[in-house]
C-alpha cells in the first residue's frame, strides 16, 4: 500500500528535475526546485517509516529549512536582475557568453 | 550519555571562534553609517579573529582523533590542517578585499561577513561525519556564495552569475539529497560511523541501488569543486564576480569539497567491495575529464581571471586523481598539493587583481612587460605560473609528482599519462603570461598604485613558501604523513 507514495515522490522528483532543465522562466525554475525538494523530504521520511530510524526525519527538517533559504536568495537575486534586464526568461539573460 | 554531550566541547573552539566572529562582525557593521567610507574596524577584527581560530586549530592538532557531539564531528588531524588551509587563504583573502577596487567600498563588510560564514561552512564540511552535518556544511557554504558571487550589483554580469550559481547549485543539491535518501534507505543510518563494517553484508540487490545513489551523491560535491560534467556554472561565475570573491571561491569551497570527497571515500569505499571498484572508475573518469577539458579550454582564453579559473578546475582534477588510491598515500599526496595550490592561487589572484584594478579588465596583454615596470612582481607571477605548471624546483613539481608516483605505483598508468600530458598542455598557457611579461614592451609606463611597498611584500611572502615547499618538502610531508583519517 505504501509504495505508492514512493512512486509519488519519484514522480515528483523526475518532474521538477524535468522542470528545472526544460523551463524557460525563472520563477518556474525555482518552483520546479521546490517539487524536487519536496519529492527528496517525502522519500527521506517514506524511508524513515520503513527503517524505524528517526534521525532521519531530522534531516528531513533541515531539507525543509534550508531549501526554503535556498529560494528567499533565489527570488532576491531574480529580483536584483530584473531590475537591470526587465525580464525574467533565460533566453534573454545571457550575457557571459565566449 | 547524554552529560557527555558538552564534555568535549574543548575541540570545537575554533569553529565556535568563527561564529562568535561573525556575529561580532555583523553587531560591528551595524554601528557604521550607510555612507561611511572607512570601515577599517570590520577588517582589524576580522583578521584578529581569523588568527585566534589559526592558532586555536594549532592547539587542536596532534591530539586523539575524535568523534564529538554523538560522532556527528570529527575532529582529526586531517581536518584540521585543511581548516588551517582555509583559514590562511581567508585572511589573504580579506586583506586583499580590503584594497581591491572590484568590490564597491559599502559592501566591503558584507563581503568580510559573509567569507566567515563560507569559512564556518567549511569547517563543517572537512569534519562532516554524518550525512546531517555534511549537507549543513554544503548547504552554508553554498547559500552564502550565491550572495557573494553577485555582490557587485550594480553589475549585470555578477547577478547573472549569482543567479545562475543559484540554480545551478540548488539542482545540485536536490540531486545530492535523492542519492543520499537512497543510502540512508539502504543501509539505514545517517551516521558515518560503523558503515564500513556494513557494506561487505550487503545483497546484490542493495549493492544495486547503492552504486546509482552515490553517483548521485557524487553530483552535489562534483559540483562544489567543479568537476566536469557539472563545471559549467564555474567559469561565468569566476568572471561575473569581483576577484577577491573568485580568489576565495578558488580556494574556500575546492578545499572544503575535496575534503569531503575524501572523508566520504575513506569511509565508504575502504572495504573492498564491487562498490569500490566502481566508485574507483568514476573516480578516475571524472578526474580525467576535468583535468583534460580544464586545461583544453584554458588555452583559448582572453582574460587571465577565466583562464585561471579553468586552471583551477584542471587542479581540481588532478587533486581527485589522487582519491582513485584510496587510502593514506593518496591523502598524503593530496594536502601536500592543496598546501602548494593555496599559494600558488593566491598570489597568481593578487597579482592579476591588482593589474585588473588599474586597467579595469584583466585581458593577457596588460601584463605585457611588466617585468620592466615591477621587475620583483613579474619574477613572482613567472614563479608561481612555472609552479603551476609543475617545473623543479618549485612547490608545484614537487605535489604533481607525489601524486604522479604513486598514481604509477598503484598501477594506475593510464590516468598517470595522462596527468602527465595535461601538464604540457597547461604549460602553454600558463608560459604565455611569462612571455608577454619578458618579451614585450610595456603598454604604458603609469604607475600601477596597488603594487606599493606593503602588497609586494606581501605577494613576495606569499610565494616564498612555493620555493620553500619545493626544495625542503620532506619536512612537511612528514607533517602531512601524521595526519591520518580518523575511521571507525
Amino acid at each position: 500500500m505504501s509504495s505508492i507514495y514512493y512512486y509519488l515522490a519519484g514522480f515528483l522528483f523526475c518532474t521538477g528535475l524535468l522542470g528545472t532543465i526544460f523551463k524557460k522562466d525563472l520563477i518556474s525554475i525555482l518552483l520546479c526546485l521546490e517539487l524536487m525538494m519536496g519529492g527528496v523530504s517525502l522519500l527521506t521520511v517514506l524511508f524513515s517509516r520503513s527503517t524505524g530510524v528517526l534521525e532521519s526525519q531530522l534531516l528531513v527538517f533541515f531539507m525543509l529549512i534550508v531549501s526554503a533559504c535556498e529560494v528567499a536568495i533565489g527570488l532576491s537575486l531574480i529580483i536584483a536582475l530584473y531590475r537591470k534586464k526587465q525580464t525574467i526568461y533565460t533566453d534573454d539573460i545571457k550575457i557571459i557568453t565566449e | 550519555m547524554h552529560l557527555n554531550y558538552l564534555a568535549n566541547i574543548g575541540r570545537y573552539i575554533p569553529e565556535i571562534l568563527l561564529v562568535i566572529l561573525m556575529v561580532g562582525l555583523i553587531l560591528i557593521e551595524a554601528t557604521y553609517k550607510e555612507d561611511e567610507k572607512d570601515r577599517r574596524y570590520i577588517f582589524i577584527t576580522a583578521i584578529i579573529g581569523l588568527v585566534a581560530t589559526f592558532v586555536a586549530i594549532l592547539f587542536n592538532m596532534g591530539g586523539k582523533p575524535q568523534a564529538i557531539f554523538t560522532n556527528s564531528i570529527v575532529i582529526d588531524d586531517f581536518s584540521s590542517l585543511l581548516k588551517l588551509i582555509m583559514v590562511l587563504g581567508t585572511i589573504a583573502v580579506v586583506y586583499l578585499s580590503r584594497f581591491s577596487k572590484d568590490i564597491y567600498e559599502t559592501l566591503k563588510t558584507e563581503f568580510v561577513i559573509m567569507a566567515v560564514g563560507i569559512l564556518i561552512g567549511g569547517f563543517l564540511l572537512a569534519s562532516a561525519n554524518n550525512m546531517l552535518t555534511l549537507y549543513l556544511g554544503i548547504e552554508t557554504l553554498s547559500i552564502l556564495s550565491y550572495v557573494m558571487a553577485s555582490l557587485k550589483k550594480n553589475d549585470e554580469r555578477s547577478s547573472e552569475a549569482g543567479l545562475k550559481y543559484a540554480l545551478y547549485g540548488g539542482v545540485s543539491a536536490g540531486i545530492m539529497l535523492f542519492g543520499l535518501s537512497h543510502i540512508f534507505g539502504v543501509l539505514g543510518t545517517i551516521q558515518f560511523t560503523g558503515v564500513a563494517a556494513m557494506i561487505p553484508n550487503l545483497t546484490t540487490v542493495q549493492m544495486a541501488i547503492l552504486m546509482p545513489s552515490f553517483v548521485l551523491f557524487f553530483a552535489g560535491i562534483g559540483y562544489k569543486i567543479a568537476a566536469v560534467p557539472f563545471h559549467m556554472w564555474s567559469p561565468d561565475v569566476y568572471e561575473g564576480s569581483p576577484t577577491p570573491v573568485t580568489t576565495f571561491f578558488a580556494i574556500v569551497p575546492k578545499i572544503a569539497g575535496i575534503a569531503v570527497l575524501i572523508r566520504v571515500t575513506s569511509v565508504f569505499f575502504t572495504v573492498e567491495s564491487p562498490m569500490k571498484v566502481g566508485w574507483i572508475g568514476l573516480m578516475l573518469v571524472v578526474s580525467a575529464l576535468t583535468m583534460t577539458v580544464g586545461n583544453v579550454t584554458a588555452i583559448g582564453q582572453k582574460s587571465v581571471k577565466r583562464m585561471l579559473a579553468y586552471s583551477s578546475i584542471s587542479h581540481a582534477g588532478i587533486m581527485m586523481a589522487s582519491l582513485v588510491m584510496i587510502g593514506d598515500v593518496g591523502i598524503r599526496a593530496v594536502l601536500f598539493y592543496a598546501i602548494t595550490y593555496l599559494f600558488m592561487t593566491l598570489v597568481a589572484f593578487y597579482i592579476t587583481s591588482i593589474v585588473q584594478d588599474k586597467y579595469g579588465n584583466d585581458h593577457f596583454d596588460r601584463f605585457s612587460g611588466l617585468i620592466y615596470r615591477y621587475p620583483w612582481m613579474a619574477v613572482m607571477m613567472t614563479v608561481v605560473m612555472f609552479s603551476l605548471t609543475g617545473i623543479p624546483p618549485l612547490a608545484g613539481f614537487v605535489a604533481k609528482y607525489n601524486i604522479l608516483s604513486s598514481l604509477i605505483n598503484s598501477k594506475f598508468y593510464t590516468l598517470a599519462v595522462i596527468l602527465g600530458l595535461n601538464s604540457v598542455v597547461s604549460a602553454y598557457y600558463y608560459l604565455k603570461i611569462v612571455r608577454l611579461m619578458v618579451l614585450k614592451q610595456p603598454e604604458s609606463e603609469e604607475a600601477i598604485e596597488g603594487f606599493g611597498f606593503l602588497n609586494q611584500m606581501i605577494i613576495v611572502v606569499m610565494t616564498l613558501p612555493i620555493f620553500v615547499l619545493g626544495i625542503f618538502w620532506e619536512t612537511i610531508m612528514s607533517f602531512a604523513n601524521v595526519s591520518k583519517l580518523f575511521i571507525n
